[in-house]
């Protein structure tokens, strides 16, 4: 690792050619020799290499590991990799004579690392089963980094902050999850990710905007397979739904849901209140009442150019 | 918008907390077998007693400590728990009553207008949480008082506080925040 001395690490050390004085010497990378360029005589050796870092190409365990500097440094993790760790032996003589290796029990790193690094590997799992993309992973990170310097929540289960750490990034980067969505990848409940969400407000003093219903409008409408036309119309209604207060009361996912449901029960392609219930997380029931709620002013709810595909929708 | 508006506003305390020491071991057994409207929860180890009037339920543990719910006023709660000290004592046991505090008061009010729940988080933000996802009400906590308040939309509000005082207080200070994110009144056709 390139050592980052108080001076630049660029200057060459202050060296002479004993023959040559006002010689130009010549650095020579590969090697890490710096050489006279008269006489050839080597004035400098074991010169830091500052170039670019050696990476290791090739996937078989090679006996002899090229890159000299190892894996990037990981800012999450304390200490920044800078500990000796024993590893595992590859020769004969690291096993003892019943086959056990010698040296078996490996420094175990800090155990806030080992719990960084769990909840990381937690966090990129549920992340990858979202489709979450890595800025909201990286958020996520440092949110528990945060999260675990404070030391507040500290009785909570790792996987708890970890999920409801999770949610936030999801919120604080304006494509909000709901907590259901979040359950649905995580071991842990609703309700505890819940809490574990307001704590982790409290703890790092920040909060979060309120959802909205045009927040999940893509996201349901596509893995429902309804064409953009219906999408927008729903995106309208839901919107128009609360202008008019006709919702009150009502979270803005039920809301959403039952704007869905009208809009695509007023087009060509219909869902039924169960298929739009089971992507929302929404029980049809809930559905049912929030359409209720919607129905009256169905008129008044539509966007002004849309298609019907009947004039017909359901009363219920 | 005069301050002074809870002549007006019914507040209507529906469940005052209070805990308070008999000072002596009770033998959880003895309150079981002999006493009269008593539930015993050898799991957790406690008496539940249930008085009539006035309507308090006791949880009554071995230590002597022993938290009273369910009353409707600050004196309904201390009338109580005396009463419930001399069933104890015509139990057998010599007890002493002391240490009576009254620890949470729970109180539900209803504004005359209904409230935009977005607004007033956004107008009060670190104070006031909302997650319709979670609980329908916004969340308003008052850390001066130690009370908190939850607002539904409905403009129905519930305040719980250490006491029937700071419960006043907290109406009032909220009050003029729910008035100015008040929702109009239309009729809905």
């Amino acid at each position: 690792m390139a050592s980052t001395s108080r001076r630049d690490a660029l200057a060459l050390p202050e060296v002479q050619c004993p023959n040559h004085p006002d010689a130009l010497l010549v650095e020579d990378h590969r090697a890490g020799d710096v050489i006279c360029p008269e006489c050839g005589l080597v004035v400098g050796d074991r010169v830091i290499d500052v170039g670019a870092e050696w990476r290791t190409f090739t996937k078989e365990i090679a006996t002899k590991d090229p890159s000299r500097v190892g894996d990037a440094q990981n800012p999450l993790l304390n200490g920044g990799d800078l500990t000796t760790t024993i590893s595992k032996g590859t020769g004969a003589a690291s096993f003892d004579e019943f086959g056990t290796s010698k040296y078996q029990n490996r420094r175990t790193m800090s155990s806030s690392d080992r719990a960084m690094l769990n909840a990381s590997r937690e966090i990129t799992t549920m992340a990858d089963r979202l489709n979450l993309p890595g800025n909201i992973i990286d958020r996520t990170n440092h949110l528990f980094k945060h999260v675990y310097e404070q030391k507040r929540l500290k009785g909570w289960s790792n996987d708890a902050i970890a999920s409801a750490c999770l949610y936030i990034a999801c919120r604080q980067e304006g494509v909000p999850r709901t907590f259901k969505e979040i359950c649905a990848v995580s071991r842990i409940s609703k309700k505890e990710i819940g809490r574990c969400f307001k704590l982790i407000l409290n703890a790092l003093e920040t909060s979060v905007d309120l959802i909205t219903t045009g927040d999940f409008m893509s996201r349901f409408c596509s893995n429902l397979g309804l064409p953009k036309q219906v999408q927008m119309a729903a995106t309208f209604i839901a919107r128009k739904a609360v202008e008019l207060d006709l919702v009150s009361g009502r979270s803005p996912i039920s809301v959403a849901a039952a704007a869905i449901y009208m809009a695509s029960q007023a087009s060509a392609e219909k869902k039924t209140e169960k298929e739009i219930g089971d992507i929302a997380g929404v029980a049809d029931v809930t559905i049912r009442q929030s359409y209720r709620l919607i129905y009256p002013r169905a008129a008044d709810l539509f966007p002004p150019d849309f298609r019907f595909d009947t004039h017909k929708l359901p009363q219920m | 918008m005069d301050s002074s508006n809870d002549e007006a506003l019914d507040i209507i305390i529906t469940n005052v907390v209070a805990t308070f020491r008999t000072r002596c071991h009770l033998n959880l057994r003895t309150i079981a077998l002999e006493g009269i409207n008593v539930i015993y929860k050898p799991e957790v180890g406690k008496v539940l007693m249930k008085l009539r009037k006035p309507k308090i339920t006791a949880s009554i543990w071995s230590s002597g400590k022993i938290i009273c719910t369910g009353a409707t006023s600050e004196d309904d709660a201390k009338l109580g728990a005396r009463r419930l000290a001399r069933c104890l004592q015509k139990l057998g046991f010599r007890v002493r009553f002391s240490d009576f505090k009254v620890v949470n008061v729970l109180a539900v009010c209803s504004m005359p207008f209904a409230v935009h729940l977005v607004d007033f988080t956004n107008n009060n933000r670190p104070i006031a949480s909302y997650e319709p996802e979670l609980h329908p009400a916004a969340t308003y906590r008052i850390k001066t008082l130690k009370a908190t308040v939850q607002v539904f939309s409905t403009g129905s509000i519930t305040v719980t506080g250490p006491n029937v005082q700071a419960v006043a207080t907290a109406v009032e200070h909220i009050y003029p925040l729910l008035f100015e994110v008040q929702k109009p009144k239309h009729r809905k056709d």
